[in-house]
């Protein structure tokens, strides 16, 4: 039977039964909404009812509500996968960058004694978008919605003294981009989830800082209309949530922008290394396939300080278009493909042996 | 039971058909109490450096560990209790007891995981018994 490989994030939830050179089969938002009344869940866009809680199931890449979490995986598990209970497979786990130990291990808790699965594995999301693109070694940049993280990655290793995890990612963008929309548009009352979605369709990234500041003065408003009819003009506003990336104060945080960050990661690797790190960097995740943001993240390397020139790497040709939003999941069809025919994976057996401190000790 | 006899019976064991290339427990001070016969030659200020990693977790990192010489990347381990390296397709798994420090060196076709669980087990046993 073939593995199962999950990748939960903030905003969406990436499934499917491990096939590398493919899209993740499914796609789900994290978000859930809960009925109040039985205290039943439903999965993504439920029907409205009278009294309803939203409930972020995964909060800044880690899991925060483990019954919603509970429920979100039985839906997809054996709804969508179609396991049959009693005939659980095996399951392949991404995780992101400084995962608590407690998380981990209440993780392969629930997969074994809830679910009863036969085999689990974790692997961090920065080696599997590394594998995704055919390397070991290199530097992910992974923007996603709760977090970014920047990892050096040596032969499939994470060096994690070097490593960043920053707590800001596309739901702070768009909650930047609410706020500039309601400074020019203030009779207009928008919805959250509808500036994601104008994030998503408007955002762009300035070629470069210059050409920002010039946009801030003289620019095409565009006109959009909101579903409920109200038309919103958007302007300089869809240039900001790219600038800042590499300006976080605009955002208000005192840390330097993208490029440095990057920089400063690698250089805390040992010397020998660097070339290989900075000439094999991934930009993957939902935010950093933003509309001219590649460019941008190119040109600003070109001139940043350090010696060797930071240079993205070109996915393979026999790998989907939009390889960097789902390369976590792809890298692990792959991993699933090795580890498991290999038995490096986690099995029943030793998890009741040891107990769920066996995930530190084989998974990693 | 020897130390020689914990270093062949418990660490040199087959493990789902493979076996550690080389593994020995050394004190504090970096005596040898006991190792196996490929185990390499290794320097004081080598066990030194790694004492002073498990104070001060990170210290390795950015040099890298050595042991007789050979280089091995520091890669995710526990915070003061175990370092864990690697060197191509191989590495090692170095275990904090009480009083002594449990090395265990692999290469292909172990894995990584197989070489902490010998490694580990052997060092948790051994804190228990006051060692």
């Amino acid at each position: 039977m073939e593995a199962v490989v999950v990748d939960y994030g903030s905003k969406l939830l990436k499934a499917g039964i491990a096939s590398p050179d493919q899209d993740p089969p499914y796609i789900i938002p994290t978000k859930m909404k809960r009925v109040l009344e039985e205290g039943e869940e439903a999965g993504g866009d439920g029907t409205g009812n009278d009294e309803e809680v939203m409930v972020d199931t995964v909060v800044r890449g880690f899991v925060s509500d483990w019954d919603a979490m509970e429920d979100l995986l039985h839906h997809v598990l054996y709804t969508n996968i179609g396991w049959e209970i009693g005939d659980e497979g095996q399951i392949l786990f991404t995780e992101p960058l400084f995962t608590p130990k407690y998380l981990r291990e209440q993780l392969v808790q629930l997969m074994f004694e809830t679910f009863n699965v036969s085999g689990f594995y974790a692997s961090e999301q920065a080696v599997l978008s590394l594998y995704a693109v055919g390397r070991i070694s290199g530097c992910t940049i992974d923007i996603g919605h709760g977090k970014i993280d920047v990892a050096p990655v040596c032969e499939g290793a994470v060096h994690h003294m070097a490593s960043k995890r920053f707590e800001t990612g596309g739901v702070d963008l768009t909650n930047l981009l609410a706020q500039e929309l309601q400074k020019s548009n203030p009779s207009v009352n928008i919805d959250i989830s509808d500036v994601e979605k104008i994030k998503e369709l408007y955002a762009k990234c300035a070629s470069d800082q210059i050409e920002f500041e010039k946009m801030q003065n003289s620019y095409l408003p565009e006109q959009h209309t909101l579903p409920d009819g109200q038309v919103i003009t958007i302007g300089k506003e869809r240039y900001i949530v790219g600038e800042a990336l590499f300006q976080p104060q605009i955002l208000g945080l005192e840390e330097y922008g993208i490029v440095e960050q990057l920089v400063s990661s690698v250089s805390n690797v040992a010397s020998e290394y660097h070339r290989q790190l900075l000439e094999n960097t991934m930009l993957c995740g939902g935010t950093a396939a933003m509309t001219g943001f590649e460019k941008r993240f190119q040109s600003e390397a070109n001139v940043s300080a350090s010696a060797i020139r930071p240079a993205l790497v070109k996915p393979p040709e026999y790998m989907p278009e939009n390889l960097a939003r789902n390369s976590a999941w792809m890298g692990g069809a792959i991993l699933a493909k090795v580890v498991f025919p290999q038995n490096q994976h986690v099995t029943k057996g030793e998890y009741d042996e040891t107990g769920p401190a066996i995930v530190h000790k084989k998974c990693f | 039971m020897s130390w020689q006899e914990y270093v062949d019976d418990h660490l040199m064991v087959d493990v789902e058909g493979n076996r550690l290339t080389s593994a020995a427990i050394i004190g504090h001070d970096g005596s040898l109490w006991a190792g196996s016969e490929t185990f390499p030659q290794y320097l004081p200020q080598e066990i030194a450096a790694i004492m002073e990693d498990f104070d001060e977790p990170g210290k390795l990192a950015p040099t890298g560990l050595f042991l007789g010489g050979n280089k091995f990347m520091v890669i995710q381990g526990e915070p003061g209790v175990v370092i864990r390296g690697k060197k191509g397709a191989g590495g090692v798994c170095v275990k904090k007891t009480n009083m002594a420090l449990i090395i265990g060196i692999y290469d292909e076709p172990m894995t990584p995981g197989q070489c902490n669980v010998v490694v580990e087990r052997l060092g948790d046993y051994l804190n228990d018994q006051g060692y």
